[in-house]
Order: structure tokens, then C-alpha cells, then sequence
């Protein structure tokens, strides 16, 4: 394997060696999905962990916010710390329309995207003029400031106040024409792994989630996608300017303020369909799941994952998914005292991986692995980003 | 004799921009030494060096003791004192303690005494004792600049390019006050300028710096009649 | 039927003046927190995202030191101490390592901070509100009709007013004050004179702590306050617009700057029909990002500080 991974020098092979790693990952995606399709735990101890799929869309619609992070604080080097702000308005956004205009899912994704990335425009202009710290401020201050904004009373009748906004009268049907009964019974049939995939057909809800999970799964592949392109053409080029020397790069020729906007906007657009995936997945949305602190442990995924990466988006929405929730099912470590294990655990944890990534591993996990793998192959890292 | 600074096969970098490729100047005490060189030749990279604001390979010896290893704050107290380019003034602070901050690093009673020298020699800093420095002129600052870096009794004053965007007449002054200081204190001095005419002036000896390294030395008297330091540096 | 103080413009003025008095003791406390702000900001151009945790972390500090017997006022001044030592260990510690002009990492390790310190407190002494000793004699001062005016409020005021003359002091008049303002004015030149740049700025997080310990103190001893950690979020909020709108590197900057926050939370808020009373959190940020946009160097900030 390893000197495969040598010896592909050539532009086919390594296009093909590409599409089989590509491959291999979607078969083994949808494994997992199957896998998972019901509420799976993990047992360690005397403590049950849970992996289901209701974790793994979360961690999808995370993902996709912190992919938005990625473009403006990862490419562009802009302090946004707001980005809480976007998830909740794009949440809100679709839960409204769904529930009161009975506007099927990806159709909100249609409004959503555009005021998103329009309202991240707008509120990128203070952006223009004042320094790095000053914008952080703004931007804190803005995420600090969206669980009153819904709550307002004006806006009762779109957000449904403090107690929330429903949308679980919409179901998610899984398309009658998917095989998914077909393929769970038969990964029953398999020796040995058969056992993971669960017993019998698949219940209707089962099959609503396995559902979600693909459609959010390929929502994502296109927002990666769509963000790839994006970095690697010139208003990518232009971006990563800005981050590396804003003089500079002002001075060889690249629009500050159209840059620092369209990065602003995009980055709000991705948080905005994020938001929108998440109250797909939770099916209602609340003030207090768009709070500040929202906005603090988006930035935790992007950093554990890895600033400037776009993989490390994937296990920063991982992390921000899991950590939390398995950190309060711990109950009990014997030699931990229970009183720690009570209380936020999760949010201490979370500080502690950033700032003990800040100080030691930099660029998160992402940069952590490719030092490593560089180092097993005795490679020199390149330092184009 | 040994000289009050060895600098000895000295390269320095920022990042991966390699920008002293090993240069070789030595500094006799009580000796006005200037290094000329154009822009980007690399002359304040060679100040910076020797006062510790950059990382370095070589050897930087201060009376034969290295000061490599040792961070600015240290150097200071070996007795070099750095005047930066641009002045580096306290633009926040009074004109009166921009002093005190050079006398940082003491604690004898004679610092007032030393603030008094430094009004008499320029009564404009005294007028404007309680002004802060950046509402200085040019010229002003860089009065204010060279005594703070008295303030400290250095043995070694390192000075980065002062006639920069000084008038004429203000230079000439100022070129006046250095050699002084150097006959009065005994203060050893390396400058480092672009105007190569008043600092030859001044100078016992002279080197040349050219992208990094140093391709001419000698007495400053010698340089100045050469007809290519003439041409590049003089503009004759 | 009492005489009150009358109306003016439609106004009830024993209500006003009351709500002015409010305003002026909120916005003190707020005032000490916005201090610390400055203090850091002045010298490094770090905003510290943690400064209200480590203010309320303080006040829970002395809280525990109250239950434990030890006096009030002893307890202040020992919370103030451990808070300050705190500080001075998170600068060597964390903050020391990175370049002060490289902003990203140093704002992502004060959110660090932030969750930490928040999840310590809340380990320690739970979610639930504590009743907070009063630090001050309690009554009033000064009763005219329906307008009171509690030792509260003028302590308060005083205390602020005190630390900012303390702190002038300090800064002005110390050598090691010098040397801060020596490092906030030019910090390549600092090093150049000889100034040690890490010991000064610990000692300018370690003041920090203490303001903020004192102000979220006095803030926790308000009679018709409790004190809990969700407390530590909109003391970062109205302290950062406080010291925003004062100017960042200014100290005096930051009364003027506490005691508008505190006049918008007591008094504008309750004027303005259209803005609930549970927006006063938002309408500081609404003033935050007013001043942002129009004026980011505050009331009394140095104007060079927040051009690109």
C-alpha cells in the first residue's frame, strides 16, 4: 500500500488511484449507515456511548458550518467568530418555511443559501475597515446576540419565541424506489458482520434516517466540492493572499473588499445550509441551541480538525458532535471523582483540546496526521497550503 | 588589541530569506565605525543582530564575551544601547520619559543628572519635556532617540541610518553632536547609513555592504576618495 | 399624597432618577471589568475573551473564601490576590509563547480559556445562583419621597472611581507603570531599553485579574442580584462594549464606557416601547457594533489603533 502510494506518478493512475480511494469510502460510509441506521452503542466500563445516525447528521450539518469557518477564517484569515449566527438564521429559515408554508427540505435550501450569503455580505462591511480583533469583537457579539433577536416578541409568529420552531410534521420519506430493505437483509445474511446490521426490515423511521443521512451525506460531498473549486481559483488564490500578507497582497493587485466580502458570504451560506440540515435532523429549532457558545465550539472543531484544511472540517464536526454528548454519558471513571463527571465536561474538554492544539499541534489533527504520514514516508512536507 | 565587538562570519535570515550570508566587522573601542550599503543590503538586519531582536549563526562577541545566546534586554545591560531606524521613539510618552525609559537599567542617582546634560545639549527637548514624543518633529525625535540611548552610558551605541528624512542642515548638526559624544563619553559608535558623505566624515573606518555581505574595508578617509564608492554612495 | 419630584416631559422623575442611579451603579462594576479589558488591550492589542470568566471566577473565589469564615472585605482582597496570580500564571503559560502580533492563535486560546474556566466554575460550585455577602453597609443614603439612593450605588461608584485613580497611579508614577506604558507605546524600543516585555505584561494580566475580580464582586454583592456562572457571559459582553465604546486602550475611556452600558441597560431600554427589557443585552450590542462601525476607536481611544 505504501508504495502504491509511491509509485503513482503518473496522471491516470493517480486519477484512478483518486476514484478507488473515493469509491471505497462512499461503500464504506453506507456501511456504517447501515450499521447505525438504529441506535447503536458502545460500551466502555459501565458506560454506554451513542453512535447512531441522529449523531452523524449532526455531525454532518457541523461539518458544513465549519466548512464555512474554513473559507473565512481557515483561507482568508478573517477572525469571524459568528458563525452561530448564520447556523441559526439558515435553521430558522428553513423551520419556518417548512412549517408554515409546508415547503419540502431542499427547496428552503433555495432561500436559505442566498439570504445567508447575502446577510454575511452585509454584515462583512464593518470587516473592511477595522483590524482583525476588533471584527472578532463584532462578530462574538453578533452570535452573543441571536438567541434574544428570535426570542423577540415581534417575531413570535416566525420563530416561535423562546419555546421553539417544530418541523416534525414534515417527514423525511425515504423514496419507495430506494432498495434499502433489500440491501439491509442482505448485509444481515453476511457471517460474522452480519449481526451489526440489525435484525429484520427496515421500520419506516429507520428508513427516513437512512435516507437523511445519504441526502445529507451527498449535500455535503457538493459543499466540499463547490469549496474545493473555490479555493483553487482565483478568488481562492486572492483569499489565501489576504491571509498570508493583506499588504501584499493589496499591492499585487487583489480587490480587498470584494475578496473579504465574497469569503464573508460564502463562508454565512455554508453555515446558513448547516443550520438548515441540522433542524432537518433534530426537527425543531430553539434559541438556546444557536447561543454563543455555539459559535466557540464551532471554532473548537476547526481548529481540532485542522485550520486551512478542508478534511479537518469533517472531524471537527465530528468532534463537536460526539464529545459533548459522550462526555455526559460518562457516568463514572474509577479514579475520576464524580463530581467531575457531572458538571460540563464536554465543554471542559473541548477548551482544553484547543487550547493544547493551539499550543502544540497547530494545524489540528489534519496537519498532525500529514506530518506523520510525511515522516513514515520520509517525505518533506510541502508548505503550499 | 582586542575590539569592543568581533562580529565574525555572522549570518542571519528571516524565515527562509537568507539576508546576512556571513560578514566579518570588528569595532575598536572608542572607534566611529560606519557600515554603507543600499537598500535591502542588509544593514539593519546587521544592527538587529548584534542587539538580539534576530536569530543568528556566527559569533558576536562584546569584549570577547558572547552576546549570541542573550535576549535585548540582556545586551542592554552589557553596555550597547540601539538606536532604531525610524527613531523608535515612544510616541505615547513625554519626551521627558522617553529618557527614563532609557535609563531603564539603572538605578544610580546621577540619571538626573545625565537628563540635564541631555537638555542642555538640545534645548528644544527641554521646551518640550512634557510634550509627547510623537508630536516631535523629525528631527526632534531623532535628538530624543540618540539621548535616550545615552541614557543607559552605553559603551557601544549601534545607530540605524539617522540622517533618514532629516533636512540637510539638521543632519549636519546631528553628524556634529555624534563625534562629541564619541570624544567626550569616549562612546563607541557603528553606524549604519545610506549618506555616505557626512558618515565617511565622521568615521575612522568604514565598510561596505552589499546584498549581505561585506565587499569593501577600510579607513574611512581611503573610501572616501575611491571612485566607485564615490560613484555608488556619493553620487559623484 | 407625597409630593414626588414631579414630572417632567411625561416623565416620572422619582423613576428616572432612580433609574439613573442604576444605571450609574451597574455601569461601575461593568466599568472595573471593561478596565481590565484595557489594561490588556493596551499593552499586547489582545482582547482577552476570558476576562469575565476570570472576573466571575474571582467572585466565586471570594465567595468560597467567605464561606470558609474569612471576613468580607478579607475575602476581596484575597480573591483579588489569587486572581491576579492566576492571571500571571495564564500569561507565562499560555499567552507568553505566541507572537503578540499573530492574533488568531491568542484569540483562540482566551476562547480556550473561556470554556475552561466556565466549566471549572460550574464543576466547582454548580449551576445554581448563591446569594453574594453584601460588601457594603446596606439602607439608604438618601430617601426623597419615592427616590432612593443606596450605599450600594455609592460605593460602587466610589470603588470604581477609586481603583481607576489607583491604577493611574500605578501607571504614571511607578517605574513598572512605565515600563507597561513603555511596552503598550513601542514594543521593539521597550526591549531595546531593556525593559523585560514578559514579566511587565504579567504584571499587567495580573492587574487585570484584579479589577475584574473587584468589579464582578461588587456586581455578585448587589442586593437583588445572585451570583451563578452564566453570569460570566454578558459580563464579557458588557464589558467588551463598554470598553469599546470608551476606546480599547484607554482606562477613563472605560467609566465613561461602563457607565453608558449602564445607562442604555437602566435607562434607554426602558424608554425605548419597542425594546424589551430582556433585549438590554443585545442593545449593548447593538451599541457595540454602532461603535464599531462609526468610531472604533471609542470615545477616548487613540485614533491610529483600528485602521487595516
Amino acid at each position: 500500500m505504501l508504495d502504491k502510494l509511491q509509485k503513482s506518478t503518473t496522471p491516470t493512475s493517480e486519477r484512478n488511484y483518486q476514484l478507488a480511494k473515493w469509491v471505497c469510502f462512499t461503500i464504506f460510509l453506507l456501511l456504517i449507515a447501515f450499521a447505525y441506521v438504529d441506535v447503536g452503542t458502545i460500551s466502555i466500563g459501565s458506560n454506554n456511548y451513542n453512535l447512531s445516525l441522529i449523531r452523524l447528521n449532526k455531525a454532518i450539518a457541523y461539518t458544513i458550518a465549519i466548512l464555512g469557518l474554513q473559507v473565512v477564517i481557515g483561507y482568508t484569515g478573517q477572525i469571524a467568530l459568528g458563525q452561530s449566527f448564520f447556523f441559526g438564521t439558515g435553521a430558522y429559515v428553513s423551520a419556518w418555511l417548512i412549517a408554515d408554508h409546508s415547503w419540502p427540505f431542499l427547496l428552503t435550501l433555495l432561500i436559505v443559501i442566498p439570504s445567508c450569503f447575502l446577510i454575511g455580505m452585509i454584515l462583512g462591511l464593518p470587516a473592511l475597515r477595522i483590524r482583525g480583533l476588533y471584527l472578532a469583537l463584532l462578530t462574538f457579539g453578533l452570535a452573543a446576540v441571536f438567541p434574544s433577536i428570535v426570542k423577540l416578541d415581534k417575531l413570535y409568529g416566525y420563530t416561535g419565541g423562546a419555546g421553539g420552531k417544530l418541523t416534525s410534521n414534515y417527514k423525511f420519506l425515504a423514496p419507495s424506489w430506494l432498495p434499502f430493505d433489500e440491501v439491509a437483509q442482505a448485509l444481515q445474511k453476511l457471517p460474522f458482520l452480519g449481526d451489526f446490521f440489525g435484525d429484520g426490515p427496515l421500520s419506516t423511521r429507520e428508513e427516513s434516517r437512512l435516507w437523511k443521512f445519504i441526502l445529507f451525506s451527498i449535500l455535503a460531498a457538493l459543499c466540499f466540492w463547490l469549496v474545493h473549486n473555490l479555493i483553487h481559483s482565483r478568488p481562492g488564490r486572492a483569499m489565501r493572499a489576504i491571509r498570508d500578507n493583506e499588504t501584499s497582497a493589496a499591492v499585487s493587485g487583489v480587490n480587498l473588499a470584494l475578496t473579504k466580502t465574497l469569503s464573508f458570504g460564502v463562508a454565512s451560506a455554508l453555515g446558513g445550509v448547516g443550520g438548515a440540515i441540522y433542524v432537518a435532523e433534530i426537527g425543531i429549532a430553539s434559541p438556546d441551541d444557536f447561543s454563543s457558545l455555539v459559535a466557540i465550539y464551532l471554532i473548537v472543531g476547526l481548529v481540532v480538525g485542522g485550520v486551512g484544511t478542508l478534511p479537518g472540517a469533517v472531524i471537527g464536526g465530528l468532534i463537536y458532535a460526539l464529545v459533548p454528548d459522550w462526555a455526559s454519558s460518562t457516568q463514572s471513571i474509577s479514579f475520576v471523582p464524580e463530581r467531575w463527571l457531572q458538571g460540563p465536561t464536554g465543554s471542559l474538554i473541548l477548551g482544553v483540546l484547543l487550547i493544547v492544539l493551539t499550543l502544540f499541534l497547530p494545524g489540528g489533527i489534519v496537519m498532525g496526521w500529514r506530518k506523520f504520514k510525511n515522516k513514515l514516508l520520509g517525505k518533506e512536507l510541502s508548505t503550499a497550503r | 588589541m582586542a575590539p569592543l565587538l568581533l562580529v565574525e562570519n555572522l549570518k542571519a535570515r528571516y524565515g527562509p530569506v537568507q539576508v546576512l550570508h556571513g560578514i566579518d566587522l570588528n569595532v575598536f573601542d572608542k572607534e566611529i565605525v560606519v557600515v554603507l550599503g543600499a537598500n535591502g543590503a542588509g544593514k539593519t538586519t546587521t544592527l538587529r543582530a548584534i542587539s538580539g531582536m534576530v536569530e543568528t549563526d556566527g559569533r558576536i562577541e562584546i569584549d570577547g564575551e558572547s552576546i549570541k545566546k542573550s535576549d535585548p534586554s540582556e545586551i542592554v545591560r552589557r553596555g550597547v544601547a540601539h538606536v532604531p531606524q525610524g527613531r523608535g521613539t515612544f510616541p505615547e510618552l513625554t519626551v521627558e520619559e522617553n529618557l527614563k525609559v532609557g535609563a531603564f537599567i539603572r538605578a544610580d542617582k546621577d540619571i538626573n543628572v545625565d537628563m540635564e546634560a541631555c537638555y542642555q545639549n538640545y534645548p528644544v527637548l527641554y521646551e518640550r519635556r512634557t510634550q509627547t514624543a510623537g508630536s516631535l518633529s523629525g528631527g526632534e525625535q531623532q535628538m530624543l532617540a540618540v539621548s535616550r540611548a545615552l541614557m543607559s552610558r552605553p559603551q557601544l551605541l549601534l545607530m540605524d541610518e539617522p540622517s533618514l528624512g532629516l533636512a540637510p542642515q539638521i543632519v549636519e548638526d546631528l553628524f556634529t553632536r555624534f563625534i562629541t559624544i564619541n570624544k567626550e563619553h569616549g562612546t563607541t559608535m557603528l553606524i549604519v547609513e545610506q549618506n555616505a558623505q557626512l558618515a565617511l566624515d565622521i568615521a575612522s573606518r568604514a565598510y561596505v555592504l552589499e546584498s549581505g555581505e561585506i565587499t569593501i574595508e577600510g579607513k574611512a578617509s581611503e573610501l572616501a576618495d575611491d571612485d566607485a564608492i564615490r560613484r555608488a554612495y556619493l553620487g559623484a | 399624597m407625597t409630593p414626588s419630584v414631579g414630572h417632567i416631559w411625561g416623565l416620572d422623575m422619582d423613576l428616572f432618577l432612580q433609574r439613573v442611579f442604576d444605571a450609574i451603579t451597574n455601569g461601575s462594576t461593568y466599568a472595573l471589568i471593561a478596565v481590565a479589558m484595557v489594561l490588556i488591550f493596551k499593552a499586547t492589542t489582545l482582547i482577552n475573551f476570558a476576562q469575565g470568566e476570570q472576573a466571575i471566577l474571582g467572585a466565586f473565589a471570594v465567595l468560597q473564601l467567605w464561606y470558609w469564615g474569612i471576613p468580607m472585605w478579607g475575602a476581596v482582597i484575597l480573591g483579588m490576590l489569587f486572581s491576579a496570580a492566576l492571571a500571571a500564571g495564564l500569561e507565562r503559560v499560555f499567552i507568553r509563547k505566541f507572537d503578540p502580533a499573530d492574533h488568531l492563535p491568542l484569540v483562540i486560546i482566551t476562547l480556550g480559556l473561556f470554556l475552561v474556566i466556565n466549566a471549572i466554575a460550574a464543576i466547582v460550585w454548580r449551576f445554581d445562583p448563591q446569594s453574594f455577602p453584601e460588601l457594603f453597609p446596606s439602607g439608604n443614603a438618601f430617601t426623597y419621597n419615592n427616590v432612593r439612593l443606596s450605599w450600594y450605588s455609592i460605593f460602587a461608584f466610589g470603588s470604581c472611581v477609586l481603583v481607576l485613580v489607583i491604577f493611574q497611579t500605578l501607571l504614571t508614577r511607578t517605574k513598572t507603570g512605565l515600563a507597561f506604558r513603555a511596552v503598550s507605546s513601542n514594543l521593539e524600543s521597550s526591549r531595546l531599553s531593556g525593559i523585560k516585555v514578559g514579566p511587565t505584561l504579567q504584571f499587567g494580566w495580573a492587574l487585570a485579574a484584579a479589577a475584574g475580580t473587584l468589579g464582578a464582586s461588587i456586581y455578585a454583592a448587589n442586593p437583588v442580584l445572585q451570583i451563578e456562572p452564566s453570569m460570566m457571559l454578558r459580563a464579557l459582553i458588557f464589558s467588551v462594549t463598554a470598553a469599546a465604546l470608551g476606546g480599547l486602550d484607554s482606562l477613563w475611556g472605560a467609566l465613561i464606557g461602563g457607565l453608558t452600558i449602564g445607562f442604555v441597560q437602566s435607562v434607554v431600554v426602558q424608554y425605548i416601547p419597542f425594546i424589551p427589557n430582556e433585549m438590554s443585552l443585545s442593545a449593548a450590542v447593538v451599541v457595540l457594533l454602532i461603535v464599531l462601525t462609526l468610531r472604533p476607536s471609542g470615545v477616548l481611544g487613540t485614533k491610529a489603533v483600528e485602521r487595516v
